[in-house]
């Protein structure tokens, strides 16, 4: 893989735009930088209480009793709820019927544990206090007792006959099959099969900011909550949990000081609802960072083994592939997770004969949901370790396996999803390759190893879920622009994104553009900032809004200057004559002129992506996703035989993002999800023993910090092919997913031998060391 | 947790710091509260009283004196990092403080609260122990002087009264023949607890031979300790690679990690074996 020369690129023909593709300062930025932008911790009200949760430490057990009166009678206490006092409300984490072959509502989550506990860290009842001490003695007057019930700690072992069960009738939360062509015929056909098996940790998000929120009752005796969320739309689950009707709650989002996916569950704001609804007075919870390690979702662990069929020269005959994920003790979205993974299983390639089983059981741990990529980069460190494996197999340079099977446009994906955007993950390949330079040399001691990982991950949401996003627009009287649109910013960029879109469309600079975002009253709704969604989805909800008062406003222009619609440019805040620029009107004169007429100066717009039905629940096949975005990472590490540390000393990173509308923000994201994917290939994993979390907080779970990585050389491509507005794809979780697997395969080339288990730590390093040395690949 | 509730009693002189807390049995002394402040909110201490010792003028300078380079207790490991003195005399400190968590703390935590707290993986206790420390604990009877080794009980433990403080880190001022090395290993660069600890010392003969040799290991035992089997094989040798091999093997057969961290004496076997080679290349006179 050294000396590689970048494949030239096919031509595109992007037009050059005024506000779109250019790096322009986000309208978040300068908040942020001067600390003015108020997060959800911030926020205080009169009279406002404090609360406190109350948690399981127990694994899996019968609560014998629970008995809040010491509480209750604590002074200044106001208000102790239990399971009984919400009445068994869940929340709602999975949607029956949408998830493969199980629909198991019955398994969702309670929001306050009723009679059983199932994982440390369970919710079982809440406390609202004049203040937060108050709130903390209160919990230590709770009495619980609890009786002790067998448990189950991996899910491989929660499906055995006998195994504790945590619901009825088994521990199954999901299961997909996938049957594309004729996989024996395939296995036939092959010169050598190869079999891997690679294991993936728990991972936390560890987001900037804790879990936090304020709610309070209004005038009206509507619930309002703020809240750090990347899911407005949860108002309707909190409705009925509460029992009242959907618009008797409001969700006002905050800028997110960092999701990763952890904030589209469910958080703080039900506890939240129920404290003011009874309390009637507004009501604080801020998690501490070891709550929010305690009380949140994780990255699911996964077991995925390959079986892969292969010719000689390195082509595919067949792939089979089983995965296992651990679910933790709820389902929440660990039934979508599953089906991502298992969508994506076989990579941005192309394989005629398929069979993957997956299936997600349920364990005595920390519940495991939506993270950046959802399975889609443990998807990925299954395909992209097995390619590597096959080239060592073959005695192949691992580009040349990957580039005898590299999809292209047209060609379908593992359901029989035809991909129809461009497919350029040679072009990536190939730039992140050459970006690496010339090989560091080995030393005695010092081990150089290079890895390439090409991924390709979906963007917009599962299609048989009938998505939407709304926006409206509006021009002011003095040519400004107004944005409203319910997206949740969760610090990607989600807001700057639409407001550069409109100024483009409109023709003003981006600084005479105002949004008021993520408010479920109020914005348009614009569903989930999640599954790399919104500037896809509200992109082109903003685009079509933008566009209808463009279509006017030209209409009007034309009429008074004396041309035709087709010859008007609107550029510079004015509507100007395309082939004669001094022919032109002020777009405040124009604004005033129409709002005279009664000519609407506002749009709301509404974008429908495309609508499928579900899989064939025998064969699997069907489409599942709009789109996808290609991309690949290489990267250069160092091991120390000696000590088991890995230096990375060089990372590039490639991904064909469409159409970039903010570079640098791209650019960011770019960096970040590389970052993020390198730590958890490295450093990351969330350890629990006997459903225990031995890695409680920051100093003992390893994020990377900015010391630890070089900076990542991103190199951004542009095919114009996205289905996103410009041309565009997403980018939010694409960036992460190539990462991890090409430093697993950079460890491999260093050592001769794999390591099957991420994260790659001194210890496991010099396990495999010995393991090289035995088998002289050392 | 939030915070617990505590009266914060900010005496302004050493002897004004001792009383309080020989008349308050439930209070404890804070420094930088690097390590009492997390503690604190985890409820594994719920003292009545904070006294913040780290404004006490007696704890806060760093002087050399009568062949000693003295530390106070409150010294921060910041000031430890920046301080001229200290790298010209003890590197090895240097080494030690940069390596230290991340700057934010380094800008706390103190050395005498370091020691004090006695955590397996402290990174001040293995280099200071090759330098020969003594550290001065002055209570309500006056002040006590130990060599940092009998000062060092187990985790968490020191011959520390609760009446006491630690008012001064005592380094003897090495000779211009002291060669000295620190790494600390964690699992990642900065800002993490170690993982290993190792710190060497050697003082050289004129001939480049190894007149003695100190070698401490932080983070793989209850507490830091001398690898002393390990220092016996370097004294009176030339460090060849023979001989810093040996020296290293027995340095890592020294520890006794936990179950499942056996790979530690490889790794500690690796770190000092280079630790010793670097030094052996500085050594004036050697071959």
């Amino acid at each position: 893989m050294d000396d590689v020369q970048p494949k030239p690129l096919p031509e595109v023909n992007l037009p050059d735009l005024n506000q779109v593709g250019k790096p322009l300062r986000r309208v978040d930025a300068l908040g942020k930088a001067v600390g003015a932008t108020v997060y959800a911790a911030d926020f205080t009200m009169p009279n406002m209480l404090h609360a406190k949760v109350l948690r399981s430490d127990r694994p899996h057990a019968r609560i014998v009793r629970l008995d809040p009166s010491q509480a209750k009678a604590l002074d200044g206490v106001a208000c102790v709820l239990t399971g009984d006092d919400v009445k068994g409300a869940k929340l709602n984490t999975d949607l029956p019927g949408q998830t493969g072959r199980e629909a198991r509502s019955g398994s969702d989550a309670p929001v306050l544990a009723l009679d059983t506990v199932r994982y440390v860290g369970e919710p079982i009842a809440l406390v609202a206090a004049e203040t937060l001490d108050l709130a903390e003695e209160a919990l230590r007057l709770i009495d619980v007792e609890y009786e002790d019930l067998p448990a189950v700690f991996d899910p491989e072992e929660a499906m055995k006959p006998g195994a504790p069960i945590l619901f009825e009738p088994d521990n199954v939360v999901s299961r997909y099959t996938i049957r594309k062509g004729d996989l024996d015929a395939g296995m036939a056909e092959a010169d050598l099969v190869v079999e891997s098996t690679f294991r993936m940790p728990f991972v936390e998000h560890a987001y900037l900011e804790p879990d936090a929120g304020v709610a309070w009752v209004d005038e009206q005796g509507v619930i309002n909550i703020r809240v750090a969320t990347q899911v407005v739309e949860h108002f309707r689950s909190i409705a009925r949990a509460l029992g009242v009707p959907q618009n008797r709650i409001r969700i006002r989002g905050t800028m997110v000081g960092g999701g990763f996916g952890s904030k589209e569950d469910i958080t703080v704001e039900i506890f939240l609802a129920f404290l003011t609804r009874e309390t009637g007075r507004p009501v604080k919870l801020v998690y501490t960072r070891e709550e929010a390690f305690l009380a949140t979702s994780k990255r699911h662990p996964f077991t995925i083994t390959h079986r892969t069929g292969v010719k000689k020269d390195g082509r595919i005959t067949a792939s089979q592939i089983e995965m296992v994920a651990d679910s933790g003790a709820y389902p929440y979205l660990t039934p979508y997770v599953l089906l991502y993974a298992t969508g994506m299983a076989t990579g941005p390639y192309k394989i005629d004969n398929v069979r993957i089983d997956s299936v997600a059981a349920a364990t005595n741990q920390t519940f495991t949901s939506a993270f950046r990529g959802f399975g889609g980069p443990q998807a990925a460190l299954g395909y992209e370790q097995q390619m590597d494996e096959i080239a060592r197999a073959l005695d192949l340079d691992p580009l040349e396996v990957r580039r005898a099977n590299y999809m292209a446009s047209g060609d379908t994906t593992c359901t029989g999803q035809e991909v129809s955007s461009a497919v350029w993950s040679e072009e990536c390949a190939t730039r992140v390759l050459a970006a690496l330079g010339d090989r560091t040399p080995d030393s005695p001691t010092r081990r150089i190893g290079r890895g390439l990982a090409n991924t390709f991950q979906s963007y917009g949401r599962i299609m048989w879920f009938h998505d939407t996003s709304r926006a409206w627009v509006g021009v002011e009287l003095d040519g400004t622009v107004v944005i409203r649109c319910g997206v949740p910013d969760i610090g990607a960029g989600q807001s700057n994104s639409v407001c550069q879109i409109a100024a483009e469309i409109l023709g003003v600079p981006l600084d005479r553009v105002t949004i008021y975002a993520t408010d479920s009253a109020v914005t348009p709704l614009a569903g989930t900032s999640t599954a790399t969604r919104q500037l896809y989805m509200s992109g082109n909800a903003v685009y079509s809004a933008a566009s209808k008062i463009r279509a006017r406003l030209a209409r009007r222009a034309a009429e008074y200057i004396g041309v035709s619609e087709e010859n008007i440019l609107l550029e510079n805040s004015r509507a100007i004559v395309t082939d004669d620029p001094s022919r032109f009107i002020e777009l405040d004169a124009l604004a005033k002129m129409c709002a005279a007429e009664g000519i609407e100066l506002s749009h709301l717009a509404q974008f429908n992506a495309p609508f499928t039905d579900g899989l064939d629940p025998e064969t699997g096949q069907g489409d599942i996703w709009p789109d996808f975005t290609f991309g690949a990472v290489a990267v250069e590490i160092a091991v120390d035989i000696e000590t088991g540390q890995i230096d990375l000393l060089k990372c590039a990173a490639s991904h064909d993002v469409g159409r970039a509308i903010n570079p640098a923000a791209v650019q960011g994201q770019i960096a970040g999800g590389t970052h993020q994917g390198l730590g958890y290939a490295l450093l990351e994993e969330f350890v629990l023993e006997e459903g225990r979390i031995r890695t409680p907080s920051l100093a003992e779970y390893m994020i990377p910090t900015i010391f630890d990585f070089p900076e990542t050389d991103v190199i951004i491509l542009e095919s114009g092919t996205g289905v996103g507005p410009f041309g565009a794809k997403g980018i939010g979780e694409p960036a992460l997913t190539p990462a991890a697997p090409a430093v697993a395969n950079a460890v491999a080339d260093a050592l001769g031998i794999r390591i099957p288990e991420l994260p790659f730590t001194p210890k496991r390093v010099l396990e495999a060391v010995v393991e090289a040395r035995e088998k002289r690949t050392l | 947790m939030t915070l617990p509730a505590f009266d914060l009693l900010r005496p302004t002189t050493l002897d004004e710091a001792l009383r309080l807390l020989s008349e308050m049995p439930d209070a404890l002394p804070i420094a930088g509260g690097t390590n009492l402040i997390p503690d604190l909110r985890k409820g594994s201490h719920a003292p009545g009283s904070l006294i913040d010792v780290s404004g006490l003028p007696e704890l806060c300078c760093i002087r050399r004196k009568e062949g000693h380079l003295l530390i106070g207790g409150g010294v921060t490991i910041a000031e430890l990092l920046d301080d001229p003195m200290v790298a010209q005399t003890t590197p090895i400190l240097t080494e030690m403080a940069s390596s230290f968590a991340h700057t934010l703390v380094r800008n706390r935590a103190t050395i005498g609260g370091n020691l004090v707290a006695a955590a397996p993986c402290c990174d001040s206790a293995p280099a200071l122990l090759v330098l020969d420390a003594e550290i001065d604990l002055a209570g309500p009877e006056g002040t006590r002087r130990l060599p940092l080794a009998e000062f060092l009980v187990g985790a968490f433990t020191t011959r520390r009264e609760s009446n006491e403080l630690l008012t001064c880190v005592r380094v003897p001022v090495p000779s211009d023949r002291s060669y000295t090395g620190f790494v600390k290993m964690g699992l990642r660069k900065i800002s993490c607890m170690a993982k290993i600890d190792v710190a060497v010392r050697v003082e050289a003969h004129s001939d480049g031979r190894c007149e003695f040799a100190r070698i401490a290991i932080g983070a793989v035992a209850p507490i830091a300790y001398r690898a002393e089997a390990a220092e016996a094989h370097l004294a009176g040798n030339v460090l060849d690679a023979v001989a810093i091999a040996e020296a290293a093997r027995l340095a890592g057969a020294s520890a006794h990690p936990r179950s499942g961290s056996e790979y530690k004496r490889q790794v500690i076997e690796a770190l000092a074996r280079r630790l010793l080679t670097d030094v052996a290349g500085r050594i004036e006179g050697g071959s």
